[in-house]
């Protein structure tokens, strides 16, 4: 899921210092379970504003928010209190609250969040990134542990010289990427796979932004590029 | 002799290296270099060592040549993509630059850039790919070159790593990358870096041995606690204790010629790197101490 954060809220505050009345936006999906998006962070935000003599005309929570039409058909009833906005913020991440201004052509839309990562859930409101959607996935190369994302540096083929028993040089409270995965492809008998194969620099090409993507009809995906695969001399 | 030709003459190699300061000022740089040259096989210049902005390696190479010393250009991959890393290897071959350490590179997080851009778009193995593809006329898209690169190429391994296995397997990887000489991070135990060179001696590699001076007990403990890959055993911290404050450095100095006489006499490995992090007037000292001078 996306993980969000709130934002400083006197940041907040600040950045729609001009505006009187609101519309708060928030999400039943992600947002939700990090705490930042829910019915409850609604009310939160909706007595702060009041408390400062602002307006809240209405506040909902989408069933998710970073799809487009469905949030729009869900917004209609509301008709009569968007009427009466002339702000609204949104209480998810970054992709929700551009549905947002896709949707609200003529209105101020400001994001509460900060838009961190795509995490794994570990616990209650706990969160880790695992997968930083490079595009070409090597998983199948690397026992199932991603080192794009969990080796800080990125390294496809072995620890740097900056492990220190068994943690990363950047931090001790990071396990070393590569450990795990050497760990990793011993306990699942692959081991001879990680010795004996070298990844080839990874095709950044596959991560150029903007993405896009239409699923619909579409066949999978041909030949993959020679970026992040087994180098064959 | 060059690097290369000294290595693999068989003679018992010294290489030390210098390190670009912050700013354009050069002459204590030049100084050293004064020191060394015609004493060391190579000097290796460091690439924005920990990740703190410095004179780039590749300039400072160049004015290792100009004072007739040879140098050994250190790359890592924290700071050039790789059309960056690719164009600067074919300038430092242009410049006469003949050897290359290929390193991935301390994280920008320890450096005085924290809020720089890490790139990584490549790393060490990977990178020592791309010399051994430009030596052989070829850029890594697989274009052809008019005119290839003549690089003799360097990688680094930890012996003292926790745990060592995997950093065996990338030893490996880098040898068939295209690694044709080793320098090692810093090694004290002897003992345990024999086990290593027994491992290291089945591929056709040269190994320098690393080794950092220790000038006191309290800096052998700091680098035990802060420099990952590197242990100096106990007994030589004791050592430098007994020798107290105005004598740990002789001492220091002495463990090192020690060492320098062991690995040689015992034909250990091919060499040592020196690494005097500030104290290059020791380089000399030490090698005469040791009867390479
Ligand atoms: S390799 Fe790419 S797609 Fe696969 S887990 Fe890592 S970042 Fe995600
Ligand atoms: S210590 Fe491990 S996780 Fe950290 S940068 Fe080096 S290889 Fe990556």
């Amino acid at each position: 899921m996306i993980i969000t954060r709130k934002k400083d809220r006197k940041e907040l505050l600040e950045n729609v210092r001009r505006y009187k009345s609101f519309f708060l936006l928030g999400c039943s999906e992600c947002a939700t379970l990090c705490g930042t998006g829910g019915q409850e962070q609604l009310d939160e935000l909706k007595g702060l504003l009041e408390s400062e003599g602002r307006a809240v005309a209405g506040a909902f929570v989408a069933k998710t928010g970073c799809q487009v039409l469905g949030t729009k058909v869900e917004l209609k009833r509301f008709k009569e209190e968007l009427g009466k906005t002339d702000c609204v913020i949104v209480l998810s991440c970054g992709a929700g609250t551009q549905s947002a201004v896709e949707i609200f052509e003529d209105k101020a839309v400001y994001p509460s969040n900060d838009s961190m990562f795509l995490g794994n859930m570990t616990r209650l409101q706990m969160f880790d990134e695992r997968c930083s959607l490079c595009g070409e996935c090597i998983l199948d190369k690397t026992g199932g542990i991603c080192p794009v994302t969990a080796c800080p540096k990125g390294i496809l083929n072995g620890p740097c010289g900056g492990t220190k028993d068994g943690h990363c040089e950047v931090s001790a409270e990071i396990p070393c990427a590569w450990v795990r995965i050497y760990e990793r492809m011993e306990k699942i008998g692959r081991l001879e796979d990680f010795k004996a194969g070298t990844l080839a620099a990874k095709n950044w090409s596959a991560s150029v932004k903007p993405r896009k993507l239409t699923a619909r009809g579409v066949p999978e995906k041909p030949q993959a590029s020679r970026g992040g695969r087994e180098e064959k001399k | 002799m060059s690097f290369q030709e000294a290595l693999n003459s068989g003679k018992f190699i010294v290489t030390a290296e210098v390190g670009p300061p912050k700013g354009t000022d050069i002459e204590t740089l030049r100084h050293d270099i004064e020191l060394l040259k015609g004493k060391v096989d190579a000097l290796n210049v460091t690439d924005n060592q920990s990740a703190v902005m410095r004179i780039c390696s590749l300039a400072i190479c160049k004015i290792v040549m100009e004072h007739g010393a040879e140098p050994i250009l250190q790359m890592t991959c924290r700071d050039r993509n790789r059309i960056g890393l690719q164009s600067d290897l074919l300038g430092a071959d242009v410049l006469g630059i003949r050897n290359v350490l290929c390193m991935t590179g301390d994280h920008v997080l320890a450096g005085d850039h924290k809020g720089a851009k890490p790139v990584y778009d490549l790393e060490s193995v990977q990178l020592l790919g791309a010399v051994d593809s430009l030596n052989n006329g070829k850029d890594m898209s697989g274009n052809d070159l008019r005119g290839g690169t003549h690089f003799f190429q360097g990688a680094v391994v930890t012996p003292e790593a926790n745990p060592l296995a995997p950093q065996l397997a990338k030893f490996e990887k880098k040898i068939r990358a295209g690694a044709r000489f080793f320098q090692t991070q810093a090694i004290y135990d002897i003992e345990k870096f024999k086990d290593f060179m027994e491992f290291a001696r089945k591929f056709p590699v040269k190994v320098l041995a690393g080794f950092v001076i220790l000038k006191s007990a309290g800096m052998a403990n700091f680098l035990n606690k802060n420099v990952p890959g590197i242990r100096v055993p106990e007994d030589l911290i004791e050592e430098l204790k007994a020798a107290g404050k105005e004598k740990a450095l002789e001492t220091g100095m002495d463990i090192a010629a020690r060492h320098i006489r062991r690995l040689r006499d015992e034909k250990i490995c091919d060499g040592i790197h020196i690494m005097a992090i500030g104290m290059e007037d020791k380089v000399p000292v030490i090698m005469q101490k040791a009867g390479l001078l």
